[in-house]
C-alpha cells in the first residue's frame, strides 16, 4: 500500500510539476511583454553615491591611466551615425540571412524562419580609451577599449507543423580590447597592406535569449556555461597571438618590386633632320621608362651621321608592365649649349608579349600629341628591338613577403658563415655645428661603406642595405657606425664633420638573427640612429 | 490521495519553480540594463561629471578641450608619414600634371612638376571636434596645422624665356577642416562627404616662391599670379561656405542640399563717408569704395575727388550665399598715382542684419581687419550705407543660378577673347580687357604693361585661365558632379550695376 501511494504520489508529482510549470509560464511569462524599452538614463550628476559606487569598476581606461587616450570625438560621431548604422546593418544582415535559411529549412521540416524585428538598439558602442605602441618596425599598433552594452532585439519566429515559437536575443553586451595592428607600411594608399586584429584578454559576453518569451539565460549555471563556451570558441581563434588577418593590398605590387626585365637594343635611325648649321647632326638616344625615377639611359653619340647605326643593347627594371611605357627621345649633341631635340616616340609595354623579341620602327614625332600640326613633318625613323622578360614566380624575392623571416644567405658561402646585412633606416636630432647634410659611415673589418647623402635634414632616412660576406659569425666583432656631414659648398673651412657615431657589438645579432633598433649616439646631443642587423646563414 | 497530494505539491512546485525563473529573469535583465546604462553614462564624461567619480583624486593629466586633443593620431600618422608621403607624391603627379598639362596658360608652353617631395614633416592634428549640427548630417572640424618642409619647384617654361624652374617653399598651412559627412541608411552609411576650410579662424597659407638659379623678375608678376590664384581658390572655393562636395558609395541621393547656393540678394547704397584720414601730401584724398562679399566679385565706387567727407550715394546688389557666415566687406581707398592707398576698412556680418528690413548704418572704419594688425587707435573716419537683405524664394533662385551660368558663359567668352588679342597686340588687349572690366586678376595687367609686350599677354592670360582652371580643376576631381560643381562654385554671378574695373583692384 504504502509502496504503491508512494509511485502514485511521484507520478502526481511529476504530472503537478508539468502542470504547473504550464500555468506558472502563463502565469508569469507568457504575459510578458516581448518589447525592448530604451532604458532611462539619468546625468550622471544626479545619481547617488550607491550607484556611483557600482560605476567605479567600469571607469573608461583614459581616465584611469594616462597612456590611454580619450577618443570622445569618435563616441560622438558614432553616437550621431548610429540610426543610420543600426538600420544598414539590420538590412545587410537579413538580405544575408534569408537565403541561408531559405536553402536550410526544407531539411528540419520547418515551414519558415522569419525576422519579426531586428533592431540593434539605441545604445551605440562606445570606446573607452585608445593607446598606440611605438616600435621600431614598419607597423601601426593601437589598442581601442571597445565596450558595447546595447539593447538589441531581434525576435527569429520558427513555424513548424503549425506551431510558431519566437526565439528573442535581447541585452547583448560586448567587451573587448582587441588589438590592430596595420603592417607592414607601404607607399601607396592606403598606406598598409595588412590588418591584423587580435584580442588581447578573454572577451565579455553577456545576453538575454528567450525561447517563448523565457529568458534561458537566466537558468543558473547555464548563463556561465554558454558564457565560457563563447569565450573559449573566440580565444581558441582570436586570443593573441592567434589573429585575424585582413588583406587590403598585395605588398609586392604596394612596394612597386620589379616584376620584369626589358631588354631594350637601339639599333638604328634612318633619315634624321639635319639640325645643326655646319655639316651634319650629332644623334643620340635617350630612354626611360615612365613613372621610373631612375635618369634615363643614353647611346653613344654618332658624330656626323643622319642614318646612325648604334647596335647597343639596355636593360631596363620594369614594375608593372600594364601601366608603364618606354620613352624614346633623340638629341643632337652640341659642343656647346643645349642639346637639340630631334624627335621622340613612345612604346606601351602593354604592346609587347612577354619572352618575344619585336622589331619596331618608329617614326620621330615632336611630342604625343596627335593633333599637333608639327607630328605631320617627317623627322625621320628609329629601329628597335624590344624583348619583356616578367620574372618567374621564383625569380621574386620573397623577402618582403613577410619582413620578419631572415633570408638565407645565397649559395656558395661555407658552412660555418654566412652573410651580415646592415639595413640602415633613418637618424632622428643630428645636427653639425655648420652644415647638416648626413651620410652614414659603416666601418667593419677595415671595410668602409656609406649612404647617399641627404641634404640640410636633421632627421634624415637612407633605408639602405649593405652586405658582408664573412667566413665565421661576427661573435667577437663590432661595427662602428658614424654619421658625418658634408659640406654641401666646396668649403675649405669645414669640409667634413662628425654627427655622432657608436659602436655595436655583433655577438648579439649571430644568437638573434636580426635586431632592428635604435641607438643612441656618441657625442651628440640628443641624436639617434635606427639600423637593423640581420645574420644570414645558408644552414 | 498520494496521487492527489503528489499532483497538488507537483503543481506548487512547478509554479514555484517557474515564478522563481521569473524572478531570476527580471535580476538577470536589470542588471544587463543597469550596466548598459552605466557603459552609456561612462561613455561620455564631461569634467563636472569625473569630479563626482573621482573625488578629491582627479587625474590631474585630463583637461576638456573643446577641440579635443588627439595625441594617439598623430603619434600614428609621424610613423606613416614617409609612406603617405610617397604615396600622396605619386596620386598628385598623376591627377595634378595632366591637369597643369591641360590648362595650362597660352603663353607657358610648359608646366610641370620638376620635383615633388612632401618633405619628413608630418601634419600635426591639434584637435577635433564632433557636433550634429542638422539632422542627418555629422560635422566633424579638425584643427589641422602643417608647417612643413616640403619641396616643390615647378618647372614653367614661357614662350620667350627659356624654362625657370620655380620653388615653392617654407609652406605653412593652419586652418580649421570641417567635414561634413551627410548620414544614409546604406553601408558604408555615408553617402557625401563635403569638405571646407572654416572661415573663423582664417586659414593660413604662407609659403615663399623662389626661382631657382634665377630670379622671380624673369617674368614680370608670376608671383603675384601664383599668390593671386592660390588665393582665390582658397577663399573661393575652398573657404566656407564654399565647399567642395563629394558623393561616396555610389549611393543616389540629391546632393544639391549640400551645393553652394545664391541664398539671398543684398542691397547696398553706399551714401557717404565722414572724417577720412588724409594720404595725400597736396590736397585731400581722392576717396573711392570697394565692397565684396565674395573676394571675386568686388564692385567699385566712382572717385569723389580731393573730399574727406565724400558723398557717393551709389547702389549695388551683390548675392549672398549664406547668410550664417558670409560678412559684407566694405573698403575705402585713395586714388593715387601707382599704388592706391587704403583708408580704411569695415566688415559687416550679414548675420546682424534682418531680412526684408531695409537699415541705415554707420560703421567706424578700421586700418585693418586682422586685430592683431593694429597700431594705431586713431579715429579713420566713418562710411554710412543702407542695407536691404532680401531672401531668394525658389524660382529667384533658380533664376540666380541661371544668370550666374549665363554671365560665367560670358567671361568665359571674353577671357578667351582677351587672351587671344593679348597675343597679338598686348597694350591694347590689356587695356582693352581694363575696359571691359572683367578679369579678377586685371590688376596683374597693371604690374605687366611697362615690362613687356608678350610676357603681359601671357601673364594675364594666365591668371584668366588660372581662374577657370581652378574651377574645372575642382569639378574634376569629383565624379559626375563636374557641370553640376562647375556653375555653382566656380564663380558666382556678380549682378552688378557697376561693372568692376580691374585696373584699379589694389592687390
Amino acid at each position: 500500500m504504502g509502496f504503491v501511494s508512494t509511485v502514485m504520489g511521484c507520478t502526481g508529482f511529476g504530472a503537478g510539476v508539468s502542470v504547473g510549470l504550464v500555468v506558472g509560464y502563463f502565469l508569469f511569462i507568457y504575459f510578458l511583454p516581448s518589447d525592448v524599452k530604451d532604458p532611462v538614463i539619468r546625468p550622471l550628476i544626479e545619481q547617488d553615491t550607491a550607484t556611483l559606487q557600482r560605476l567605479l569598476p567600469e571607469i573608461p581606461l583614459w581616465v584611469k591611466n594616462p597612456d590611454y587616450d580619450r577618443i570622445d570625438w569618435l563616441n560622438k560621431f558614432i553616437e550621431y551615425m548610429w540610426p543610420y548604422l543600426d538600420k544598414a546593418i539590420c538590412k545587410t544582415a537579413i538580405n544575408i540571412a534569408k537565403p541561408i535559411i531559405a536553402e536550410q529549412i526544407p531539411k528540419y521540416k520547418i515551414e519558415s524562419v522569419e525576422f519579426e524585428t531586428f533592431t540593434l538598439g539605441s545604445l551605440p558602442p562606445t570606446f573607452q580609451g585608445m593607446k598606440v605602441y611605438m616600435t621600431d618596425e614598419k607597423e601601426l599598433i593601437m589598442e581601442p577599449s571597445l565596450k558595447w552594452a546595447g539593447n538589441p532585439n531581434v525576435i527569429l519566429a520558427v513555424k513548424a507543423f503549425g506551431l510558431k515559437a519566437s526565439i528573442q536575443v535581447v541585452d547583448l553586451q560586448i567587451f573587448a580590447s582587441p588589438r590592430i595592428t596595420l603592417k607592414p607600411l607601404v607607399p601607396s594608399f592606403p598606406c598598409f597592406a595588412n590588418i591584423y586584429v587580435s584580442l588581447m584578454e578573454k572577451p565579455h559576453v553577456d545576453f538575454g535569449l528567450k525561447l517563448l518569451g523565457a529568458d534561458l539565460m537566466s537558468i543558473p549555471g547555464l548563463y556561465r556555461f554558454v558564457q565560457e563556451l563563447i569565450k573559449d570558441q573566440v580565444c581558441r581563434m582570436y586570443l593573441w597571438p592567434r589573429t585575424l588577418e585582413v588583406p587590403i593590398m598585395d605588398p609586392t605590387k604596394a612596394m612597386q618590386k620589379p616584376v620584369g626585365i626589358l631588354h631594350v637594343k637601339v639599333l638604328r635611325a634612318m633619315k634624321l633632320k639635319k639640325k645643326d648649321l655646319l655639316g651634319a647632326s650629332d644623334p643620340y638616344v635617350k630612354l626611360k621608362l615612365t613613372e621610373d625615377k631612375l635618369p634615363s639611359k643614353k647611346t653613344t653619340v654618332k658624330r656626323r651621321n643622319l642614318n646612325p647605326e648604334w647596335n647597343e643593347e639596355f636593360n631596363l627594371a620594369v614594375k608593372d608592365p600594364e601601366t608603364q611605357a618606354l620613352e624614346f627621345h633623340v638629341y643632337d649633341w652640341e659642343q656647346v649649349g643645349k642639346h637639340d631635340k630631334m624627335g621622340m616616340n613612345v612604346v606601351p609595354l602593354n604592346e609587347l608579349s612577354p619572352d618575344e623579341p619585336k622589331v619596331m620602327t618608329l617614326d620621330l614625332l615632336k611630342n604625343m600629341d596627335p593633333n599637333d600640326v608639327q607630328n605631320d613633318k617627317l623627322r625621320g625613323q628609329l629601329v628597335v628591338e624590344l624583348t619583356y622578360k616578367p620574372f618567374k614566380d621564383e625569380d621574386i624575392p620573397k623577402d618582403f613577403v613577410d619582413l620578419r623571416t631572415v633570408e638565407k644567405a645565397p649559395d656558395g658561402t661555407s658552412t660555418s658563415g654566412g652573410m651580415l646585412v646592415v639595413i640602415v633606416h633613418e637618424a632622428q636630432d643630428v645636427e653639425g655645428k655648420h652644415h647638416t647634410n648626413p651620410y652614414v659611415r659603416i666601418l667593419f673589418r677595415g671595410e668602409e661603406k656609406k649612404t647617399k647623402h641627404v641634404k640640410k635634414n636633421r632627421d634624415p632616412r637612407w633605408e639602405e642595405e649593405f652586405h658582408f660576406m664573412l667566413d665565421e659569425p661576427p661573435t667577437n666583432d663590432k661595427m662602428h657606425v658614424e654619421v658625418q656631414s658634408a659640406s654641401s659648398k666646396i668649403g675649405l673651412l669645414h669640409p667634413k664633420e662628425c654627427l655622432g657615431y657608436v659602436d655595436i657589438n655583433l655577438s648579439d645579432v649571430v644568437s638573434n638573427k636580426r635586431i632592428n633598433e635604435k641607438y643612441h649616439l656618441i657625442d651628440s646631443k640628443n641624436g639617434r640612429i635606427q639600423i637593423e642587423l640581420q645574420w644570414r646563414t645558408s644552414s | 490521495m498520494g496521487l492527489i497530494s503528489g499532483i497538488f505539491m507537483g503543481t506548487i512546485f512547478g509554479i514555484a519553480l517557474m515564478s522563481g525563473w521569473r524572478q531570476m529573469m527580471r535580476y538577470r535583465g536589470n542588471k544587463r540594463v543597469a550596466k548598459a546604462v552605466d557603459i552609456k553614462l561612462l561613455g561620455s564624461l564631461s569634467r563636472d561629471d569625473l569630479k563626482k567619480i573621482c573625488g578629491d583624486n582627479f587625474p590631474e593629466w585630463i583637461s576638456f578641450p573643446v577641440y579635443e586633443q588627439v595625441k594617439w593620431l598623430n603619434k600614428q600618422l609621424n610613423k606613416m608619414w614617409p609612406f603617405v608621403a610617397d604615396a600622396a607624391t605619386l596620386v598628385i603627379r598623376e591627377s595634378v600634371e595632366p591637369l597643369l598639362e591641360e590648362y595650362r596658360p597660352p603663353g607657358i608652353t610648359s608646366l610641370k612638376f620638376s620635383k615633388l617631395s612632401l618633405g619628413n614633416v608630418a601634419p600635426k592634428i591639434e584637435g577635433i571636434r564632433v557636433q550634429s549640427l542638422k539632422k542627418g548630417q555629422i560635422t566633424m572640424d579638425i584643427d589641422f596645422r602643417w608647417g612643413g618642409d616640403p619641396s616643390i619647384i615647378l618647372g614653367v617654361e614661357a614662350a620667350m624665356v627659356a624654362s625657370i624652374p620655380i620653388q615653392l617653399k617654407d609652406l605653412q598651412v593652419f586652418t580649421v577642416i570641417r567635414v561634413i559627412f551627410q548620414l544614409a541608411e546604406e553601408i558604408p552609411c555615408i553617402s557625401a562627404v563635403v569638405v571646407a576650410l572654416l572661415s573663423e579662424p582664417k586659414p593660413r597659407i604662407d609659403y615663399t616662391l623662389k626661382a631657382v638659379g634665377g630670379s622671380l623678375t624673369a617674368i614680370p608678376g608670376i608671383s603675384d599670379m601664383i599668390d593671386d590664384t592660390v588665393n582665390t581658390i582658397v577663399t573661393d572655393m575652398l573657404q566656407w561656405p564654399h565647399r567642395i562636395v563629394v558623393p561616396i558609395g555610389g549611393i543616389p541621393v540629391d546632393l544639391s542640399e549640400l551645393e553652394l547656393k545664391p541664398q539671398g540678394k543684398l542691397t547696398v547704397t553706399v551714401v557717404k563717408a565722414n572724417n577720412l584720414k588724409n594720404m595725400e601730401m597736396i590736397g585731400k584724398s581722392d576717396p573711392y569704395v570697394v565692397v565684396h562679399i565674395r573676394p571675386l566679385f568686388k564692385v567699385k565706387s566712382k572717385v569723389v575727388e580731393n573730399n574727406l567727407n565724400p558723398v557717393w550715394d551709389q547702389t549695388f546688389e551683390l548675392i549672398a550665399e549664406d547668410k550664417e557666415t558670409q560678412s559684407l566687406i566694405l573698403e575705402v581707398f585713395d586714388e593715387d598715382i601707382g599704388q592706391d592707398k587704403r583708408l580704411g576698412i569695415v566688415k559687416l556680418p550679414l548675420i546682424e542684419l534682418e531680412a526684408e528690413t531695409p537699415k541705415e548704418i554707420e560703421l567706424r572704419l578700421l586700418p585693418s581687419l586682422d586685430m592683431l594688425k593694429i597700431k594705431d587707435k586713431k579715429d579713420r573716419g566713418t562710411i554710412t550705407i543702407k542695407v536691404l537683405y532680401q531672401q531668394f524664394n525658389k524660382e529667384e533662385q533658380m533664376a540666380a543660378l541661371e544668370k550666374e551660368k549665363e554671365i560665367l558663359e560670358q567671361r568665359k567668352k571674353l577671357k578667351e577673347a582677351g587672351v587671344i588679342g593679348s597675343t597679338m597686340d598686348a597694350v591694347g588687349s590689356g587695356v582693352g580687357m581694363v575696359g571691359t572690366g572683367i578679369g579678377t586678376g586685371v590688376g596683374l595687367v597693371g604690374t605687366g604693361i611697362g615690362a613687356g609686350v608678350g610676357i603681359v599677354g601671357s601673364g594675364f592670360g594666365a591668371v584668366g585661365s588660372g581662374l577657370t582652371k581652378a574651377g574645372k580643376f575642382m569639378g574634376r576631381t569629383i565624379t559626375g558632379q563636374s557641370s553640376k560643381r562647375n556653375g555653382s562654385s566656380g564663380t558666382t554671378t556678380p549682378v552688378n550695376s557697376v561693372q568692376e574695373n580691374g585696373g584699379a583692384k589694389p592687390l
